[in-house]
């Protein structure tokens, strides 16, 4: 699975930013709780949709067999076993049932949205600047984390304690051996480029211009319809007392 | 057109400028050089506006853009009129796709929309940019990032364009290429204010020449007068690369013994992103990897160091033979960010956590002979880049690897710090440690390596004991 965009091949499927942000929204409330699968496969299906249809099929499919697996793990296994096993698949089957969607669908918007695209749709919901800049950033650093992440790795590699079951053992010793550098480095990249989007104008009080388009089109209608109804299933699923 | 009118700057209480005073006329180009902290990074910034808008000290003085003081503007105003290109090819954009970022600095000004098009279609193809359109920048090389980025400025149609250390991260294809833009924004009558150390490529664009040196402004020449200069006395790099002469005629170690690279073969996708059947290449020597950007040095270096997992190949030397696992255990990459891979907090435990068993005494030699003794307790992120790149090699030692490979290790260098590099591969030498390095330093080359690994499309195409025409052809050309 690799970051980044690819635009270069246009296709029908184009969302507009926001309504990739408002599914995103809806999807996370399925942390919450528990749902049959019935009810919870009409979001589930929403990422599955949008990776399939923008370039991203293999890991649309991963995402889908994943998910299948862990909701047999629930509801085969988990009834018949017992003990640390038992614990184990709890674990992981809910954790891949319930967060699996939502992160596949912040990869989705994260990989298939352009800054520009992103303060564009802002600023056409009249969203002020001082919110807009500074989560159009995260877009902008999500993939330089991931470089960073790489290289990282491959150092503590060749120094003799990469990512290994037995590095695991002290798991705090690696969130520290990752968090110093990409922290380090997170300042300096801040401040390089505050320093450089300062130089282009971005403080300009002017109404800025956009070359890019964006518009609600039939398509973030009936996403953000099917996503509505799946929501109210949920909802009702629990005010209905189950 | 500027005046820089007798300004100071200091930053915690050391002073970074005295009294510079300078006239820049419309349509000059100016060379700002000297050694690293002499200045010029800072001079850079009150031209921009940087200072004061981002950067705080104590500053004296004004600098004048056609009568009006730069400091009293606001810093999207002076973008109108000035254009910056920044070192950093990785953190000078703000979008992830290439035509967003081509129009960002219009699109802040708010101009027209149609206006903007048309101002698309003229950068695209004054700077030949047909094919990087639509583009994610994180995938682009770092020329044609920098290709970018000043394509990106010339959108707004700047007066002025300002630049700081353009060239450091390119190879010598793209800094020639970088001349063609420098001439471009000449030819359009724009002014032009380049601060930078690498030389080379611009005797034939700039007009004028100041050299700074400890925050003043020591020596102004006209171009023709400075070409005839002693550059190394000035701590400058080399102006004509023709003047170097080779410092390792043969080879350090007189053993005659090799490494054999066998059936190193690496695909991304369907393309065969290395592909080497069978060399030779001798051992306890400076061996210097060259090749244009995106040629493949670094996935070789990857692959050497046993970091790509589907790249197994075989490495044989001392009669041993060595897979990739094997070789993780004996290599190490000293990379271009050094800062990915210091983890510890103090000098000493950096080295020590790369001992199987701590043996302080040898790291304290380690460290001593690299000149880090008197740093033991400090914190390795604290350090200049330099002597990071000190503790890495060190933990390299420490940790007893027999092959170094060090990815650009003078990149953004001055002289002096470039002679420290060659000074500590040389040292690595005499050890017995052998060290590839990837660069597109000339300068570095001709000082310290014995011995050159050409590569081009992911294939060895060149494999030879130090050749100074052979060299030249590679990175003269023009």
């Amino acid at each position: 699975m690799e970051l980044g965009l690819n635009n270069e091949e246009k296709t029908f499927f184009n969302l507009d930013p926001r309504t990739k942000i408002f599914l995103l929204v809806i999807l996370s409330f399925m942390v919450f709780n528990d749902v049959p699968f019935y009810i919870s496969g009409i979001l589930v299906l929403i990422p599955f949709l949008c990776l399939l249809f923008s370039n991203h099929k293999k890991t649309a499919i991963i995402y889908f067999v994943l998910y299948l697996i862990a909701k047999y793990i629930q509801i085969y296994l988990l009834p018949s076993s017992t003990g640390i096993i038992a614990i184990i698949l709890i674990t992981v089957s809910y954790t891949a049932s319930r967060m699996l969607p939502i992160l596949l669908m912040g990869y989705y918007t994260i990989s298939t949205t352009k800054v520009s695209e992103f303060i564009a749709s802002m600023e056409r919901s009249n969203v002020p600047k001082d919110i807009t800049i500074p989560f159009s950033v995260i877009f902008r650093y999500i993939p330089s984390v991931y470089e960073e992440i790489k290289a990282i790795t491959n150092a503590m590699k060749m120094r003799g304690f990469g990512l290994t079951l037995k590095s695991l053992k002290n798991p705090l010793k690696m969130v520290e051996f990752y968090m110093v550098p990409i922290l380090i480095s997170a300042v300096k990249t801040s401040d390089e480029l505050s320093a450089a989007s300062l130089t282009r104008g971005l403080s300009s009080p002017k109404k800025r211009t956009h070359l890019v388009k964006v518009k609600f089109m039939l398509l973030d209608y009936i996403l953000i319809a099917i996503a509505i109804v799946g929501f109210l299933v949920y909802a009702f699923y629990f005010i209905g007392g189950h | 057109m500027i005046n820089i009118d007798n300004i100071s700057f200091s930053y915690n209480d050391e002073a970074n400028l005295e009294n510079i005073n300078l006239k820049i006329e419309k349509g000059e180009v100016i060379l700002l050089c000297g050694e690293s902290g002499c200045g010029k990074t800072t001079l850079t910034r009150f031209l921009n506006g940087l200072i004061p808008n981002f950067f705080d000290g104590k500053r004296d003085g004004e600098v004048y853009l056609n009568y009006d003081a730069i400091s009293e503007m606001p810093i999207y105003e002076i973008a109108e009129h000035m254009g910056s290109v920044f070192q950093n090819p990785k953190t000078q954009f703000f979008n992830v796709d290439t035509t967003s970022e081509l129009v960002f600095g219009c699109e802040n000004l708010g101009i027209d929309e149609d206006e903007i098009k048309k101002r698309l279609n003229l950068v695209v193809s004054d700077f030949n940019l047909e094919n990087l359109l639509d583009k994610n920048i994180f995938k682009l090389s770092g020329g044609e990032k920098q290709k970018i980025a000043c394509a990106s400025v010339s959108a707004v149609f700047p007066e002025v364009l300002v630049l700081d250390e353009p060239s450091s991260n390119l190879d010598s294809e793209s800094s020639w290429h970088f001349e063609e833009i420098v001439k471009k924004w000449k030819e359009q009558g724009k002014t032009v204010i380049i601060a930078e150390h690498k030389l080379f490529f611009l005797p034939n664009v700039v007009d004028r020449v100041i050299y700074l040196k400890d925050g003043k402004i020591s020596n102004k020449w006209a171009i023709d007068e400075f070409k005839g200069l002693d550059h190394r006395n000035l701590g400058l790099r080399q102006l004509n690369l023709e003047n170097l002469k080779v410092k390792r005629n043969d080879y350090y170690s007189k053993d005659n013994e090799f490494f054999e690279l066998k059936d190193f073969n690496f695909k991304y996708g369907k393309k065969h992103a290395l592909k080497i059947d069978n060399i030779k290449i001798p051992k306890n020597e400076i061996i210097a990897i060259i090749g244009r950007n995106g040629a493949g040095k670094s996935t070789f270096a990857n692959c050497l160091c046993g970091l790509k997992r589907s790249c197994n190949g075989e490495l044989i030397y001392d009669g041993k033979s060595f897979n990739r696992k094997d070789r993780l255990k004996s290599t190490y990459m000293v990379m271009q960010d050094v800062n990915h891979q210091l983890f510890s907090e103090s000098v000493i435990d950096e080295v020590l956590l790369s001992m199987d068993e701590e043996d302080i005494d040898f790291a304290e030699e380690i460290l001593s002979n690299l000149n880090l003794i008197h740093l033991k307790d400090a914190h390795p992120m604290a350090l200049s880049g330099g002597e990071k790149q000190r503790v890495a090699i060190a933990s390299a030692i420490a940790s007893g690897k027999e092959i170094l490979i060090f990815d650009e290790p003078t990149s953004g260098l001055d002289l002096k710090n470039m002679m420290k590099v060659s000074e500590n591969l040389r040292y690595l030498q005499s050890i017995g440690v052998s060290s590839f390095i990837i660069t597109h330093d000339y300068e570095l080359i001709m000082e310290t390596c014995s011995h050159i690994i050409h590569i081009e499309e992911g294939r060895i195409i060149d494999n030879y004991k130090m050749d100074e025409e052979k060299l030249k052809e590679f990175f003269l050309r023009n």
